[in-house]
């Protein structure tokens, strides 16, 4: 009943509306997903930089790895809304 | 202080932290290369590792082999109180469960020191306040007059009991072998009710221990058989939880043929580590041999669980136990090279 009575404004407006929770879910499940990987391996990279200095630069390395998967939800989110 | 759990994070962190100090522990190589040192040169060695500050702290109450075993045991100490202080939630229950060991071992130590006669600085130089009782409270029960106020003044009420029940008979026949038997039943004992009672991590560490109760079990067959026939019987010495029952293992003991000693203990062995070593004690060995082997097997096997179980208390278990197996080295090649003997023979005592 509703859609009979949708006006064409209304309809782009909705897709719009959907456009954006879609980029928002992309962004926000990649990062959710990131803080999972990153939650084990920054607990490991500090333990081992603790115990070792030295390891401090590789350590980094390994934590901002899982960062790339919120690159792969930006893009995403992007090439929804735009 | 409300304890924050987060996850597997601490666990993480923890686990990580050991297998960085278990790499660091000496290499098999450099064994070899200290068992061709002399006694100057290894000592320098020493003091340039891991054990510089302990030696230091030490260089004015001990000298010579003395400081190098003194330093060695206060590392362990120190080392092993560090580690309570790091574990985790129930990981950290687990582990001063099992260095609970070192409280039993002290405490016969100690009695054994005052039965004998000695004095309290030469108890003192052997105790490794490793466990949950101190430096402080062990300084504490060496002042005490008798072996009874010793036991009455445990702060361990359980241990306290056992203790008091085999006291007399100990006193009678000189000797603490079956109290000590009797006290490390209670302790496996306790670390099975800890593995099972339902805590996050059990299953690893309930494995582990029946392993280890395994080895212990193992290495009194042999050492029994090693004897020859006992005269008397030795069911109380056996540890209860195992893969083997006491029956099982006392018949083992007068059975004639290894083969069929080996093909037994290997019916209920799943460890390839274990099956393996199993396989090697056919031929007729000697018992320092045999325990080497069980023990390498033992390491190997908790090597293989922590793999299995990267972040549980598997890692932690397996670098208390190789640090140990680190200072006892470095403590036989010490004595060792002390007395003259060969580095061939030295090494045949080696856990590499």
């Amino acid at each position: 009943m509703a859609i009979e009575t949708m006006t064409v404004e209304a309809a782009q407006a909705m897709a719009v509306g959907y456009k954006a929770i879609g980029a928002g879910l992309a962004v926000g499940l990649a990062g959710v997903g990131t803080g999972m990987g990153e939650m084990g391996i920054g607990a490991a990279a500090v333990g081992a930089t603790a115990e070792d200095r030295d390891m401090f630069g590789l350590a980094l390395l390994f934590t901002v790895l899982p960062e790339t998967i919120v690159i792969f939800g930006l893009v995403i989110a992007l090439l929804l809304l735009f | 202080m409300t304890e924050v759990m987060s996850g597997p994070a601490p666990y993480i962190y923890v686990s990580t932290r050991m297998r960085v100090r278990k790499a660091k522990l000496i290499q098999r190589e450099e064994y070899l290369r200290m068992l061709n040192m002399g006694l100057p040169e290894f000592t320098r060695t020493i003091e340039e590792m891991e054990y510089k500050r302990e030696v230091d702290e030490l260089s004015a109450s001990f000298g010579g082999v003395d400081l190098i075993e003194n330093a060695l045991s206060w590392n362990l100490a120190k080392e092993y109180q560090r580690i309570i202080a790091l574990a985790p939630g129930e990981m950290k229950g687990f582990t001063r469960d099992y260095l609970h060991k070192w409280d039993i071992q002290n405490i016969l130590t100690i009695l054994r020191g005052k039965v004998q006669g000695l004095s309290e600085g030469k108890i003192r130089a052997v105790l490794v306040p490793a466990g949950e009782l101190d430096a402080t409270v062990l300084d504490r029960l060496l002042t005490e007059s008798s072996v009874e106020r010793i036991i009455e003044t445990l702060p361990q009420k359980q241990m306290a009991a056992i203790l008091s029940a085999g006291l007399s008979d100990a006193l009678e026949t000189h000797s603490f072998g079956k109290l000590e038997n009797e006290l490390y039943k209670y302790y496996y004992a306790t670390l099975i009710k800890a593995a099972r009672g339902g805590m996050k991590g059990g299953l690893p560490f309930f494995k582990y221990v029946v392993f280890e109760i395994d080895i212990k079990n193992i290495t009194n067959l042999f050492r029994i058989r090693a004897q020859g026939k006992p005269d008397v019987s030795t069911s109380d010495i056996w540890v209860e939880g195992g893969s083997y029952n006491a029956d099982e293992l006392e018949r083992l003991c007068s059975v004639a043929g290894l083969d069929e000693v080996v093909d037994t203990l290997k019916k209920k062995v799943k460890s390839p580590v274990l099956i393996e070593a199993l396989e090697s004690l056919r031929e007729k060995k000697p018992i320092y041999a045999i325990e080497g082997m069980l023990i390498t097997a033992q390491l190997n096997q908790m090597d293989n669980v922590s793999k299995r179980n990267p972040f549980s208390i598997s890692p932690l278990l397996v670098y208390l136990e190789r640090k140990k197996y680190e200072v006892a080295n470095l403590r036989a090649l010490a004595r060792g090279k002390e007395a003259g003997l060969a580095s061939e023979v030295l090494e045949k005592y080696l856990v590499m």
